[in-house]
């Protein structure tokens, strides 16, 4: 298996991908609220695809910070205080960032539902955003006083406030927990195996669908089971955290692991277009997809075999138990 | 018996060999046909249980096949990952518990095949007895999950 990147390599792409989240962020909070006021749907609609986009890109943002915390094990020069501090708020930060792209991507189906967006669902992604754009912006800052010696000390230093001691979320905190009740792991692999089904049950028959191997149903038909894929991930996404937190030495130097990272952002980015899909939503229930759909629905499967591939592989290929 | 097959030279191969052809891809074509199998499960059962109405029946019926294939799939892999483990398997109530899930997941499939989409005319209202069976197919799936997973950590 070729290596896709070592922990040097992942602190590089952490300093590069966590100003998505910032930015991306604060970007589609402006969109959305541009949409507001134009009062214009399409918009709207492109907002919340970035936000959902955003959501995605911030889990390896996440992953790799906690590589470049290991490899920043102990270097001079660097406060252990502010690399766990940074963590805990990144991590309540990460946790705002996906129920917010969980949000967006709800409103995004809603709307192929009914035809337009409803006021409930758009206000709750704006509001979410607001906050998420708070949290991810205190991380960001106290990422910077790691390692950024014009700004240690100085003025602008804890700008948003240094934490003292662990806050209301604590990696440690739950790493301590995960490790120190022996039922917490064998649960969780339990519901992850669970998520996994119920998610490849819906990717299966939307995706079988496309592929005119099942016929004879509408997509929007099926459409209306993209939820449970969704709740399905949620569970594994809430699991696979655990996981990761409790052992993440067994995860970030994993071949087997970034490769399920890197084909879990192209999964989720087809489910993204699977989601908003225009030519798709139009099949009537006889009706062969298009090219693209067929497309479509072949990657998404081969995508999603493969997250599965790596997952079971993560202790025989790298050195996950 | 259960000891001979444990050390068989079979069970020794698929244990000890380094080949990531050995038992890593036993065991990920096991998780494949599971994830197969009680996906296309449970959206049958969820289509029965009254989410996605708008899909016919029959429609689905094809999932029945997937479900079949995944199943020949983790029968071969799942005896061949009982062999390696024979002497442990052999006596575990856990392991027998999770065959008589799967047992029980598999007749509801049967039955609940028989009822609703043989003879082809669609049922217009999904009956209490056939949502009923749906509910026990989602249970009898998840605990089959719950306690092979458990395989790995108790027995």
């Amino acid at each position: 298996m070729p290596n896709l990147a070592n922990l040097a390599d992942l602190a590089h792409l952490h300093l590069l991908l966590n100003h998505f989240p910032t930015i991306g962020t604060i970007l589609g909070l402006g969109l959305l609220l541009l949409s507001f006021i134009r009062n214009n749907e399409h918009l709207k609609k492109v907002s919340l695809e970035l936000i959902f986009l955003i959501a995605l890109a911030t889990m390896p943002v996440y992953v790799s910070g906690t590589a470049a915390a290991e490899a920043l094990k102990g270097q001079s020069g660097v406060s252990q205080e502010a690399i766990v501090a940074h963590n805990d708020a990144a991590l309540g930060s990460f946790i705002m960032m996906e129920i917010t792209g969980f949000f967006a991507w709800l409103a995004l189906w809603r709307m192929r539902r009914i035809g337009r967006f409803t006021t409930g669902l758009t206000y709750t992604v704006l509001v979410l955003t607001v906050l998420t754009v708070a949290a991810v912006a205190r991380a960001a800052n106290m990422g910077g006083d790691i390692r950024h010696p014009e700004i240690e000390g100085g003025q602008y230093a804890g700008l948003f406030g240094q934490s003292s001691g662990p806050g209301f979320i604590s990696a440690a905190g739950i790493k301590d927990y995960v490790l120190q009740h022996p039922y917490v792991w064998p649960t969780c692999e339990t519901l992850h195996f669970l998520g996994m089904s119920l998610m490849f049950g819906v990717l299966m028959i939307v995706n079988l669908r496309l592929l005119g191997w099942l016929r004879g149903m509408s997509f929007a038909a099926v459409h209306r089971l993209l939820p449970f894929g969704l709740m399905g991930f949620g569970v594994n996404f809430i699991t696979g955290m655990f996981f990761f937190i409790a052992a993440s030495e067994q995860y970030t130097q994993n071949v087997a692991f970034h490769w399920k990272v890197l084909l879990l952002m192209l999964a989720g980015v087809n489910y993204l277009v699977l989601t908003v899909y225009d030519e798709a939503w139009a099949l009537p229930a006889s009706a062969d997809a298009p090219l693209s759909g067929k497309l479509l629905g072949a990657s998404a499967l081969v995508l999603s075999v493969g997250v599965m591939y790596f997952g079971r592989m993560l202790p025989f290929i790298g050195n996950a138990f | 018996m259960l000891t001979a097959l444990a050390q068989s030279a079979f069970s020794t191969w698929l244990l000890s060999s380094n080949s990531i052809w050995a038992y890593p891809t036993v065991l990920t074509l096991h998780t494949f046909g599971m994830m197969v199998l009680v996906g296309a499960a449970s959206m049958i059962d969820l289509r029965l249980l009254g989410f996605g109405r708008g899909i016919p029946l029959q429609s689905i019926d094809r999932l029945f096949r997937v479900m079949w294939g995944a199943f020949a799939l983790n029968a071969v892999t799942g005896t061949m990952l009982f062999i390696a483990d024979a002497d442990k398997r052999g006596p575990s109530l856990i392991f027998w518990t999770k065959l008589s899930f799967v047992a029980l997941g598999l007749v509801m499939a049967v039955l609940i095949r028989r009822r609703n989409f043989e003879g082809g005319a669609e049922p217009v209202v999904i009956s209490g007895a056939v949502k009923r069976l749906a509910i026990v197919s989602l249970l009898a799936w998840s605990a089959a999950i719950t306690t092979g997973r458990l395989l790995a950590y108790v027995a």
